[in-house]
This record gives C-alpha cells, sequence and structure tokens, in this order.
C-alpha cells in the first residue's frame, strides 16, 4: 500500500537534488548575499560618517549643567567627539523625577539617558541595559570628571565622590507600540520578501516535465497531487536552505557589524509582543504556509502554459498579485479591526502576513492556532484545484473534476 | 470481469475539442500473454492506452488494470513507456532507472541495484553514470525501457515501443518483450508495423477511425482470408479455364486468386485433367498484413506503410 505523502516524496527527492546539483544553484544563494553585503557595506559606511551619537538630556541646576559641559568637553580634547554621548539641555520642572521619565519616554525624542540631581547626588534614569553599555559608563567619566574638577577648585570638600545613583526605565526614545509596529512590519516584510523571492520560481516548475514529456510517465505512475504536492516540498526545501544560509550569513554579518558600529551605537531594545521563541517559530511556520499558498496557485497558473513566453508573461501580473496581497496584509499593523483588517486575516493569500504582523503587536496566542490550519486547508485545496485543472486542460482528461478526495482509499494497493 | 484478464475496457469512448477520437473501444487482454493494438497513426492507440492506464478519463464505457476499476491502485504493477519518450536530461542512466521505479513504489536503493544489473547484462555498463543528455535517442529509449521493467512490473504497457529504433535495437527490444512475457509478464503494445504484431504478438486489436476493427488471435485474423493461389500454366486457355474462380486474375503470366472452398484436391485435378499443363503452383497462407487490408480498408493499410516508411527514415 502506497500514500499520496511517499509518492510526493519520492518527486520531491528528484526535484529537490536536481535543483541543488545544478550549478546555476550556486548563482541562486549567492545572489541575495550579494545583496545583503552591499546593504551592510552601505550602513556601514554611511554610520561611519555619522557625526551624531547618543543624546542625554540634563535637566539640572545651571552650575551642575555647566560643570558637566566643562567635563565633556575636557574628556573629549583628548579623544574623539564620538566617544561621548552628547548633551542636552532641559530646564528642570517642579517634579524632576516625573520629568526625566516623561522625557525617556517621549517616542519624539531621541534620548538614551536623562540626568538629573547634583553633583552630589548625581541621578541617571534610563533602561537597565545601558548600565554596562556606553552611555552608562560614559556618563559615569563625565560626572566623576565634573566632581574631580570641583574638588582640585576648592569648590568641594576633598572627599569620596558621590556614586551615581540610577533610576531605571523601562525603555528608552520610543514607546513599546512602536516597537512593536516596527517588528510587525519586519515579520511581514520578511515573509513577503521571501515568498516573492521563492514562490515565483513554481511558475515555470513543470515546464520541465512538459518539456521532456516526464509528464506521461510521471502521471501514469502516481496521483497528479502528488506531483503537485512533491514539487512544492522540493522547492520548499530548496528555498529553506537559501534562508538558513542567508539568515546565518546575516546574523554573522550583523554580529560582525556591530564589531565595526561606532562607539556609540546602541543596540535597540525591541521585541515581539508574542516573545522571540514564538515570533520566530511563527515566522518560519507562517513563511512556510505563505510559501505553499502562493507557491501552489503559481504551480497551477504555471502548468496551464504552454510555452517558455507565456511563462514570462505570467511573471509580472503574479508579481502584482503578491504585492497586491501584500498591501492588504498591511493594514493589520498598528491600525484598529475593520473590514479591511478582517479581510487581510480571512483571505488566504494574504492570511500569513497578516498573521505574523499580528504576533508582533499582540501576546494571544489562539488566533494563531485558528489561522494555520485554515492556511494548511488552503494549501491542500489549490493542490487539488491546481492538479484537477492540469489533468483537464493540459493532459486533456475529461470526467469528473473531483476536489475532495475519497476519504479512505488508498492510491495504490 | 475476471482476473484472466489484464486488461479489460467495454465501450470507451473518448473526444478531443468536440472530435471522437476513440469511438466504442473494447479490448480483453488474457493474462501472460503478449498483445498487440496494431493500427495507423492518428487510429486511437494512444488515446486508448492512455485511458487504459488512467492518465486521461473516458468520456464513456469501463476498463479495468489487473482487477483494478482506477487504474492508478494498480500502478506499482504497471511499467510503462509512453510513446512521446521522458526522461530528465541531467540525470544519470543508474538514477533514472531507480527513479522510474521509485515511482512505482521501488525503494530507491534496490532500484539502484536491479538498474546496475540490467545496465551490465544488456552490454551498457558504461552507462551508469552518464547523463541522458550524453545519450543517443536510441540509448536513452532503452533506458527508459529498463526504466519500465525495473519494478519488475505484472503488466508492461508499450506505445509504439520500436518507434524510433534501428534494426539492432529492434531485435534487442523484441527479445525482451520475449523473455518478459515468458516469465509470466503480460505485455502490451501499439504499433504501426504489421510485422511486429505478427511476429510477437498471440493477440491483437486492429484500430482504425477510432473503432476496433478486429479482437482476438493473430491465427483468426489471417484466417478470415482463403489462402492465396499463385499459378502459371503452359497452356494458355482450354477447359481447365473452368475450374478458376470468378476473381482471378492474371498478372505477368500468374494467376492469383482464393483457393476455392472445396479445397486444393479437387482445383488440382480439374486444372490437370483440364489440360492447363501446371509450370507453378503456391498455396500461401495470408499474412497479416493481407488481414489488416481485408479488415481495416485500403486506405488504413496505405497509411500504416506510410507510417512505417516515415518511422525508418527518422530511425536512419
Amino acid at each position: 500500500m502506497r500514500s499520496i505523502w511517499e509518492a510526493s516524496l519520492v518527486i520531491a527527492r528528484r526535484d529537490f537534488w536536481a535543483t541543488v546539483k545544478a550549478r546555476s544553484f550556486i548563482f541562486f544563494m549567492i545572489t541575495p548575499l550579494l545583496v545583503v553585503g552591499f546593504a551592510i557595506l552601505t550602513a556601514v559606511v554611511q554610520s561611519s560618517n555619522r557625526d551624531e551619537g547618543p543624546k542625554v538630556a540634563i535637566v539640572t541646576d545651571a552650575e551642575t549643567r555647566d560643570a558637566l559641559i566643562e567635563a565633556r568637553a575636557r574628556l573629549v580634547a583628548g579623544t574623539d567627539e564620538r566617544e561621548f554621548p552628547r548633551l542636552e539641555r532641559v530646564d528642570p520642572a517642579q517634579d524632576v523625577r516625573s520629568q526625566a521619565r516623561a522625557l525617556i519616554g517621549d517616542d519624539e525624542s531621541d534620548l538614551s539617558a536623562v540626568f538629573s540631581g547634583t553633583l552630589d547626588r548625581p541621578v541617571l534614569s534610563g533602561p537597565e541595559r545601558i548600565d554596562n553599555a556606553f552611555v552608562g559608563k560614559r556618563m559615569t567619566l563625565i560626572i566623576e570628571e565634573a566632581q574631580r574638577n570641583r574638588v582640585l577648585a576648592g569648590a568641594a570638600p576633598g572627599s569620596q565622590p558621590a556614586a551615581v545613583e540610577r533610576d531605571v526605565t523601562a525603555g528608552a526614545a520610543g514607546n513599546l507600540r512602536e516597537v512593536r509596529t516596527g517588528v510587525a512590519r519586519f515579520g511581514q516584510f520578511i515573509v513577503f520578501f521571501m515568498t516573492l523571492l521563492l514562490a515565483t520560481m513554481l511558475l515555470s516548475n513543470l515546464i520541465e516535465e512538459k518539456s521532456n514529456k516526464v509528464i506521461e510517465v510521471l502521471a501514469a505512475s502516481v496521483p497528479l497531487d502528488a506531483i503537485f504536492f512533491g514539487k512544492l516540498l522540493a522547492m520548499l526545501g530548496v528555498s529553506l536552505i537559501g534562508i538558513a544560509l542567508w539568515g546565518g550569513m546575516a546574523a554573522l554579518a550583523a554580529a560582525f557589524s556591530v564589531q565595526l558600529m561606532p562607539a556609540g551605537f546602541e543596540l535597540p531594545d525591541i521585541s515581539p509582543a508574542i516573545g522571540w521563541p514564538i515570533y520566530v517559530l511563527l515566522l518560519a511556520v507562517y513563511f512556510t504556509t505563505n510559501y505553499m499558498i502562493l507557491g501552489s496557485l503559481f504551480l497551477g497558473i504555471g502548468g496551464q502554459a504552454t510555452s517558455v513566453r507565456e511563462m514570462q508573461n505570467l511573471n509580472m501580473p503574479v508579481t502584482f498579485l503578491q504585492m497586491g496581497f501584500f498591501v492588504l496584509a498591511l493594514t493589520v499593523v498598528g491600525g484598529n479591526l475593520g473590514l479591511w483588517q478582517w479581510a487581510a486575516f480571512i483571505i488566504p493569500f494574504s492570511s500569513p502576513m497578516a498573521m505574523i504582523a499580528e504576533a508582533g503587536q499582540s501576546a494571544t496566542l489562539w488566533p494563531h492556532l485558528l489561522a494555520i490550519p485554515w492556511q494548511a486547508f488552503w494549501v491542500f485545496l489549490l493542490i487539488r484545484i491546481s492538479a484537477a485543472m492540469f489533468r483537464k486542460t493540459v493532459l486533456k482528461s475529461g470526467g469528473e473534476i473531483r476536489i475532495m478526495p475519497r476519504f479512505g482509499r488508498k492510491t495504490q494497493s | 470481469m475476471s482476473s484472466a484478464f489484464a486488461i479489460e475496457a467495454k465501450g470507451l469512448f473518448k473526444s478531443f475539442d468536440g472530435k471522437e477520437a476513440v469511438s466504442g473501444i473494447d479490448i480483453a487482454v488474457p493474462t501472460g500473454t503478449i498483445y498487440g493494438i496494431l493500427g495507423p497513426n492518428g487510429a486511437g492507440k494512444t488515446t486508448t492506452i492512455r485511458m487504459l492506464l488512467g492518465i486521461i478519463e473516458p468520456d464513456r464505457g469501463a476498463r479495468t488494470l489487473l482487477g483494478h476499476e482506477r487504474p492508478l491502485e494498480a500502478a506499482r504493477e504497471v511499467g510503462y513507456l509512453p510513446e512521446e519518450r521522458g526522461l530528465y536530461p541531467s540525470m544519470h542512466c543508474r538514477e533514472a532507472i531507480a527513479f522510474m521505479g521509485a515511482l512505482r513504489g521501488l525503494p530507491l536503493d534496490v532500484g539502484r541495484k536491479r538498474a546496475d544489473i540490467l545496465l551490465q547484462q544488456n552490454g551498457l555498463g558504461d552507462y551508469t553514470h552518464k547523463p541522458i543528455k550524453s545519450l543517443s535517442k536510441g540509448m536513452a529509449q532503452t533506458i527508459q525501457l529498463f526504466g519500465t521493467i525495473v519494478h519488475q512490473p505484472k503488466l508492461i504497457v508499450l506505445d509504439e515501443p520500436f518507434s524510433g529504433l534501428d534494426a539492432i535495437n529492434q531485435g534487442r527490444l523484441e527479445q525482451m518483450i520475449r523473455d518478459e512475457a515468458a516469465s509470466g509478464t503480460t505485455v502490451i503494445f501499439s504499433t504501426h508495423v504489421i510485422h511486429h504484431a505478427e511476429r510477437l504478438c498471440e493477440r491483437i486489436a486492429i484500430i482504425a477511425g477510432g473503432q476496433v476493427r478486429f479482437e482476438g488471435e493473430v491465427a483468426t485474423a489471417r484466417d478470415r482470408l482463403r489462402p492465396q493461389v499463385r499459378l502459371r500454366t503452359r497452356a494458355a486457355d482450354g477447359p481447365w479455364r473452368a475450374a478458376l474462380p470468378a476473381g482471378a486474375a492474371l498478372r505477368d503470366g500468374l494467376w492469383q486468386f482464393e483457393l476455392p472452398g472445396t479445397g486444393v484436391e479437387p482445383l488440382v485435378k480439374a486444372l490437370v485433367d483440364g489440360g492447363a499443363g501446371i509450370e507453378e503452383l503456391a498455396i500461401e497462407r495470408p499474412g497479416l498484413h493481407d488481414a489488416f487490408v481485408q479488415i481495416a480498408g485500403e486506405a488504413a493499410a496505405r497509411q500504416i506503410e506510410e507510417d512505417r516508411r516515415a518511422d525508418l527514415e527518422a530511425a536512419a
């Protein structure tokens, strides 16, 4: 007894190795790396040309403020401007502690920390992570330089300088909502871009079998559904290899880039609402479902084409089709739940991109437990329809078009 | 439908774009025989085979393949060589054979071992790791044939298997078909070359114009025609002429006519008694070609001859 799954694996294995062993595969693998490499190079060049470093607000009296600014100037004189955070004067309000927290949580500000208090009792407000990072360490140097200078000038007793008091805040420069919106868009873009890059290849995937007449051998041996599903699996495997390589290289490049960044560079504090482990898992799942849904559609459309010319003509409308669904999925980011948003979640061609955005914005898990089976059902349905259309129009087979299988029956005995 | 038949089809109809390709095909292929589907190109042979194998569905009619109403259920036990040969050009010979076996449920490692044996046995061991695209057309066809039998099927279906092969490869293929049949495998093939069917088949179906004109044993087809008599006499005329049937024709001094129903002895006696002076007398059993002309008609016979010539030119 033999199942469609086993037959699909035979097709998938052949297609996978045929693709991976082809010489052209190396170009497929390195082209995105070249693009990413170029982007990183550009970013590094731009960052090295940047004059601005992180910024710290000084909310204190004029004497302390001037002492800090002078201390910074002395320190910078022996090194480089970018080796110390910029200081921004802000007039103190009634409740300086609340003012400092408000400043650091302001979406419009680009502050990394806020200094308040005096040199006798310095307070640095900001997220915990700055303590062992550039801003925390360099601000401590500036404060200590100001304290030392005051002692040398005789303006203060030569006792042990006061330690910096820390006022730890949840974050800095930008609220959580914006961060999550960014994560949502990032996830959508990754799913869209990877699918755009990889699924369009499926358009021409059946042309080899048709031009070499292999389709006749395949169609006589295994169900057409297995041929379609096998081809999808093979190209998904190829795509995942590509993604693993590109992802690994991107991670290495990112790690390397951080080392290359100027001293003032701070890694942003970003995390999706649902948490990174589940988010990454969902990213993989939604890429797979998006790839399978669009891939089975493209395989079906491509299967109808009779020549390479027709295939080329189909490329552009199919790309625009993908972009249309991407735009629909974009409506769920940051907006309220309306008709467009519901459409984006429900329509199978936009659902994976909409749902990965949802994972970035909301910690609720159950919508994903509904969405994944829904999308899987559409993969199944599209494969059935594509195979039935291929049988009807390409193989010129008559008889009924059966979308739902005869449950409980095996394909072969 | 009983298991005495590897294939049974009743009333198969198929139209393409409103034009009927086959209309009411009835055939029954006994298990363990070599069966030929004979007819000119465009007669409906390939459409019939594709319907039998489930590649396309008939508009009407029923068929069973090794007892299965849904042909794909029997796929593991069937080997199929399509008319339009199809192999992946970049695949190596061994992998191509094993892959075709895997499509029919044969594990890949077993398929590779059997591929090695098939290639070695047929003197093609050097081609094991050669890509298909480097082979000649005939060689590629041989590789595909190995892929058709690598999983040791109970039924082998070959669509125009001799087409495009040179005489040596045709002989090799004929031997392979005989060997498979000798081991109990049912072999069915379509052809437009009458002598292949005549040499190999126990039973045939003659198809012309999308219909089965004859279905049965080769001997039965030939027996539909009376034996042919060729006679040369010394006497140009005389009482012996009364012994000749009405359809007798004189061509190049040679009388040709069907053997009368009364048999050989009364004919010979009448010729001798009538003073014919027999110089040459030959009685020939009709060949399948004659039977084909009689069954399918002159037009089909002419076309099948043209197909054969075109085939020879292609092979050359």
